[in-house]
């Protein structure tokens, strides 16, 4: 049996990890969510990056452009995600460019889950879990509406009507936005992007009270969030400076 | 026959009569920098000529339809590795030039069992400044240059397209827009077709924005647009 692989096995045990393995505290973007206004589909998120009670960095971008009429929101392993986000982003430009024509919506939001699906190993380990959000609207329909679509880390999508969101922090955003949905005047879909803005601000600074991982706005110190719009014409960003100018409106 | 030279030498000669006879009735295209941006423009019937290669990168052809698809489903697959593999900054024609399309182009043209590319090509390279874009002529042999003057032409006779690269750089003016300079190309273009003598040809007052019963297809590489993509059709008419 000299030789035999089987045989040597027993003989040179990899030892597990285990007591003596350096603890490795994973990486975590936190907090995004998606919600329909009037003027189409808001998609926001803060700057927080954590690791384990770290906070790792308060600018991080967690709105990524995938191209001009799609996006997506990360929560999860940023390291995964941001390589999602540019395999996503050169394979619709790629295709669109060789085949002259864009990809279609529901292809872009294929595309997302089988990069999670092929994931799974990171997401059995617990170190590469992504939960995105994505946000897109489809070019080859004229009369198509933004749509939001939200993902289980194993690849499952699923649409949401009203708003989604992911990451630590996005239960108390998803309470809130189903009290307005019900019962807010005007509901969030009804608001116009400056009234949006503000929302997914006071949204954040709300999620922050209860959960130390979202962070990194604060409009006192001219810190907002990463907001981005899709709509019908594409993504607009709306910048700091057009943040702070509606935050000044809605809190004279 | 590669083991006798006098005939691969014969071989590679009639290739070049054979692709010259192919390229007769291809029309020019033209590339054209300006203050905001690279302007892209080719006249057909039905088949394209204008393609965007990659965020800042333009491609413009004649000949073969199914070699123009060939070099530019080469020329943006390399665009799109490199840029996965490095970044966006790190795609320059230089590079896919040089180390991708060229030696392609060569080895099709000497492999004399197979069929050569029918084509002459233009690729571009949008710069922050006028004086940074990258214009390049690409030869169906893969032998190319490096235009600096800011306007290149692609035809099927060389000696027309210096004449007609000369008539463009006489009558663009350094503060001409990019829709002047589409103007200007069009009549150009109409010119060399009709085979006029390009010395005297003088343009007109009024430039057109079409060719009657053909279809214009225009890009500028938008040097205004942010990145990453700055690559746009421009609808004339």
């Amino acid at each position: 049996m000299n030789g035999d692989f089987l045989a040597l096995l027993p003989k040179a045990v990899v030892p597990p990890a285990g007591a003596n393995a350096p603890a490795l505290q994973p990486l975590h973007a936190t907090t995004v969510f998606a919600f329909h206004c009037a003027e189409g589909v808001i998609i926001a998120g803060d700057h927080r990056a954590t690791a384990g009670n770290i906070v790792f960095s308060d600018k991080t971008e967690k709105i990524l452009e995938l191209d001009s009429h799609s996006l997506m929101a990360i929560a999860g392993s940023p390291a995964t995600a941001f390589e999602m986000g540019r395999t996503l982003q050169t394979s619709f430009e790629f295709y669109r460019r060789s085949q002259l024509q864009p990809m279609s919506l529901a292809a872009k939001i294929r595309a997302l889950s089988q990069l999670l699906r092929n994931n799974l190993a990171g997401t059995i380990q617990g170190f590469g879990v992504v939960a995105p959000i994505f946000a897109g609207v489809e070019t080859n329909d004229p009369a198509a509406k933004p749509q939001i679509y939200f993902y289980d880390p194993l690849g499952a999508q699923f649409e949401a009507t009203d708003y989604a969101g992911s990451g630590s922090g996005s239960g108390s955003i998803k309470s809130v936005l189903s009290f307005l949905e019900r019962w807010g005047q005007p509901k969030p879909a009804e608001m116009s992007l400056a009234q949006a803005t503000v929302l997914a601000n006071r949204l954040l600074m709300t999620a922050a009270e209860f959960d130390t991982a979202t962070g990194g706005v604060h409009p006192e110190k001219r810190l907002f969030a990463t907001i981005k719009l899709v709509a019908r014409s594409g993504i607009r960003s709306i910048s700091a400076a057009g943040q702070e100018q509606f935050w000044k409106e809605a809190n004279p | 026959m590669t083991e006798e030279p006098y005939r691969w030498l014969e071989a590679i000669g009639n290739r070049r009569e054979y692709i010259s006879e192919q390229m007769k009735g291809g029309t020019p295209v033209f590339a054209v920098s300006r203050p905001e941006g690279i302007l892209m423009l080719g006249v057909g019937i039905g088949h394209s000529k204008v393609f965007e290669i990659y965020d800042r990168h333009g491609f413009a052809a004649l000949g073969h339809p199914v070699d123009i698809e060939k070099l530019r489903q080469s020329a943006i697959e390399a665009a799109h590795v490199e840029g996965f593999n490095r970044s966006s900054k790190d795609v320059t024609l230089r590079r896919l030039i040089s180390f991708a399309l060229s030696p392609m182009l060569k080895n099709s043209f000497e492999q004399i069992f197979s069929p050569p590319f029918i084509i002459e090509a233009v690729f571009t390279e949008l710069g922050e400044t006028p004086a940074q874009d990258v214009l390049v002529r690409v030869h169906y042999d893969g032998n190319h240059h490096y235009e600096t003057a800011g306007i290149l032409i692609a035809a099927a006779d060389r000696k027309i397209e210096a004449e007609a690269a000369g008539w463009l750089r006489e009558n663009l003016k350094a503060e001409d827009s990019a829709a002047r300079a589409a103007g200007l190309c069009l009549v150009l273009w109409q010119a060399i077709v009709e085979g006029r003598n390009l010395a005297e040809f003088r343009a007109p007052e009024s430039l057109p924005r079409g060719i009657p019963g053909k279809t214009v297809e225009a890009a500028l590489i938008d040097r205004k647009l942010p990145a990453p993509v700055q690559y746009r059709s421009l609808e004339l008419a």
